[in-house]
């Protein structure tokens, strides 16, 4: 029987590969693996990259996705410490931390992994909600809000157990959705109603006497101004008279001509624009109209 | 093949070409010899034929494995080559950039591509109610049932306990492609959690009206910064872009909460008119306070101005009085008429008897049609 050199090359080639399929596996860079060595724990492998092992039935390799795993279930009903009802739903996600323990309780099967985590997480919300009231869900004050601190409690319950138990840790945990029951968003609905009514009726009555009070305000300041402008107004006039009081001395000499110098300026005063006098002729200086002058006034 | 037996007539070699036609037919002793061996011929040729086809497909397999290692990174994308499952390289090294590369076909490398270029987005799935492709299509909202069923209709819980409808719509860039790609088994997935978590977060804080009307936009920035918070804190390896967030009144308070804004605004206007009559007032009065008090000046500068002139005439004058006094006084009287008949509009002189004096005072009847009627 003659060989054909490629024929047995490509043999050789073949079987190498198959050698090497044999005592070859790599890791990826998302997994982590468990090499058995007829069924017990040899070690494992964290880190990516090429591995040997020893062939088929001696041993064995378990890859798992070592991601990080969104995990959510239920939206379930629970009971606060002030004894309200409310829907919360909480998510997490994980990741195997121990792939050995992880191996051992679950054979490498996620779902039965996450049904397991299940019950620490319901164990978790359950017992972290009790212990507090819904004004710690809710407020309008911040400093009453203890959001952040409800995830952290649950975070802190179950990352131990998950992590012993499972060989699994939990690198985050938040809640998903909070609610009311069917029954209870009925009654928020006809409070809130309510509500809007009273302000509805608190906001027509406000805006009117909100526009009174500030008019009213407006014409007192109208007011205030005007009569401070007077008053100023009349100490200037009252300084003015002062002072003309002053002056009205130098007429104290000659009271009769000072009286008649007023009466002639009050006088052009009074008939400085668009008068119409009526006169008759005895008056000065239409009196001359009236008795023709003698020769001996004339002269 | 090369072990068939060896019986006359020979069979030509496997590369000796298609085989020739006897030229004369066998005698008939050798009849079944001659048929065996005709078959074991044509057996080996087939056999023969199918060999070299399959070592043209080999070579051609090998080829298409070679050349199966090249491979285009695209402008919006990078790729990570990995080693028997490792990534190659260290930090930027480990991303190649868009162009021609080359690697081994798998199970020796393995290419991730990244999508790194594109704007990605995701939305809360928890706080709006329940859409059909219908209400989508026709941008419709529900109706109002007076309740809400937790299992189909999304919503949040304000700070003052009430209930309203936010969709988040979070955009994002890749900034970390290897821990985006290899660090989460469904990135989308955390991230819409972290957006659902973002928009109860945030409505925990904000009462109705204001996440609703008042502070709407300090209520996005809430829901953005919770978002932020949390990537960073768990490394997603992405960067948020400009995002949206809606908030809307559950369809059962609709219409209270419409009614409510109306008679904020009506409230609003009516004080808004009212200062607007304030401002106008107050400014009104005063510019009229300084019209008072200029005309103050003025009637004081008059007075002073006025008594102090009539005071200097009359020191000029006290002496030429006091010579004679009644001419003095009858020089100034006429030459003060003179002045004061020359002013005026119209002069009547009277008889100096007269039985009946009519005056027609209304002078001027033009100037009173004219007046404006308030």
């Amino acid at each position: 029987m003659k060989y054909h050199p490629v024929t047995l090359v490509t043999g050789l080639v073949v079987a190498a590969i198959f050698a090497a399929m044999l005592v070859c596996f790599q890791v990826r860079q998302t997994e982590v693996a468990v090499v058995t060595t007829f069924g017990r724990f040899s070690r494992t492998i964290d880190k990516p990259g090429f591995n040997l092992r020893l062939p088929w039935p001696i041993q064995s390799v378990h890859r798992f996705d070592n991601r990080v795993r969104n995990f959510e279930r239920k939206y379930e009903q629970v009971t606060t410490r002030d004894a309200r009802l409310i829907l919360i739903d909480v998510f997490l996600g994980w990741k195997i931390k121990d792939a050995r323990v992880f191996l051992e309780r679950f054979g490498g099967d996620q779902m039965m992994a996450e049904e397991r985590l299940e019950g620490i997480l319901r164990d978790a919300k359950n017992g972290v909600v009790g212990q507090h009231p819904l004004s710690d869900f809710i407020s309008p004050n911040p400093s009453e809000l203890r959001f952040d601190a409800i995830e952290k409690e649950m975070l802190a319950s179950v990352k131990p157990k998950a992590l012993e138990n499972y060989g699994v840790e939990v690198v985050l945990l938040g809640i998903k959705q909070i609610g009311l029951p069917q029954s209870i968003t009925e009654k928020v609905f006809e409070r809130m109603k309510a509500e809007r009514d009273q302000l509805v009726k608190q906001f027509q009555g406000e805006g009117a006497g909100e526009a009174i009070r500030i008019r009213s305000e407006a014409d007192l300041r109208r007011d205030q101004i005007l009569a401070e402008a007077e008053a100023k107004a009349t100490v200037i006039r009252g300084n003015a008279e002062q002072q003309a009081a002053r002056a009205l001395r130098t007429f104290e000499q000659n009271p009769e001509l000072a009286v008649f110098l007023l009466k002639l300026d009050a006088l052009e005063q009074a008939l400085k624009e668009r008068s119409t006098l009526v006169v008759d002729t005895r008056t000065p200086p239409f009196d001359l109209l009236r008795t023709p002058p003698t020769p001996a006034t004339s002269k | 093949m090369n072990d068939a037996p060896e019986t006359p007539p020979q069979p030509p070699p496997a590369d000796a070409g298609p085989p020739q036609a006897p030229e004369a037919p066998a005698p008939a002793a050798h009849a079944p010899g001659t048929f065996e061996d005709a078959s074991s011929q044509a057996l080996s040729e087939a056999l023969h034929s199918s060999f070299r086809v399959i070592k043209v497909f080999m070579i051609g397999l090998t080829l298409l494995f070679l050349c199966s290692g090249m491979f285009i990174v695209e402008p919006n994308e990078v790729v990570v080559k990995l080693l028997f499952g490792k990534p190659e390289g260290t930090g930027k090294d480990q991303l190649l950039q868009p162009g021609w590369h080359w690697a081994w076909p798998y199970p020796i490398n393995e290419k991730v591509r990244i999508k790194v270029g594109q704007s990605h987005t995701v939305s809360s799935t928890t706080g709006w109610y329940q859409v059909t492709p219908e209400m989508a299509a026709a941008n419709a909202q529900p109706q109002a049932l007076g309740y809400l069923r937790p299992e189909a209709d999304g919503y949040t819980l304000t700070a003052d306990g009430n209930i309203i409808h936010v969709r988040a719509t979070i955009k994002y860039r890749i900034t970390d492609p290897i821990q985006y790609a290899f660090g989460f088994t469904n990135v989308t997935e955390v991230l819409t959690n972290i957006v659902n978590n973002a928009i109860f977060h945030a409505s925990a804080r904000f009462t109705a009206d204001q996440a609703l009307y008042k502070e709407k936009t300090a209520f996005r920035d809430a829901v953005i910064a919770r978002v932020q918070e949390k990537i960073e804190a768990h490394e997603v390896g992405i960067a948020l872009e400009p995002s949206d967030v809606e908030t809307v009144a559950a369809a059962d308070v609709r219409d209270a909460f419409e009614k409510v804004n109306q008679m904020e605004q009506a409230r609003s206007s009516e004080i808004s008119r009212a200062r607007s009559y304030q401002e106008e007032l107050v400014n009104t009065a005063l510019g009229q306070s300084n019209a008072i008090v200029n005309a103050g000046l003025v009637s004081s500068n008059r007075i002073v101005s006025g008594v102090q002139a009539a005071a200097l005439a009359f020191d000029d004058q006290l002496p030429q009085y006091v010579e004679n006094p009644r001419l003095f006084q009858e020089r100034l009287l006429a030459a003060r008429l003179q002045r004061v008949l020359t002013n005026t509009n119209a002069k009547f002189l009277l008889p100096e008897e007269f039985s009946e004096l009519r005056l027609q005072l209304s002078r001027e009847p033009e100037s009173r049609e004219s007046t404006p009627i308030p």
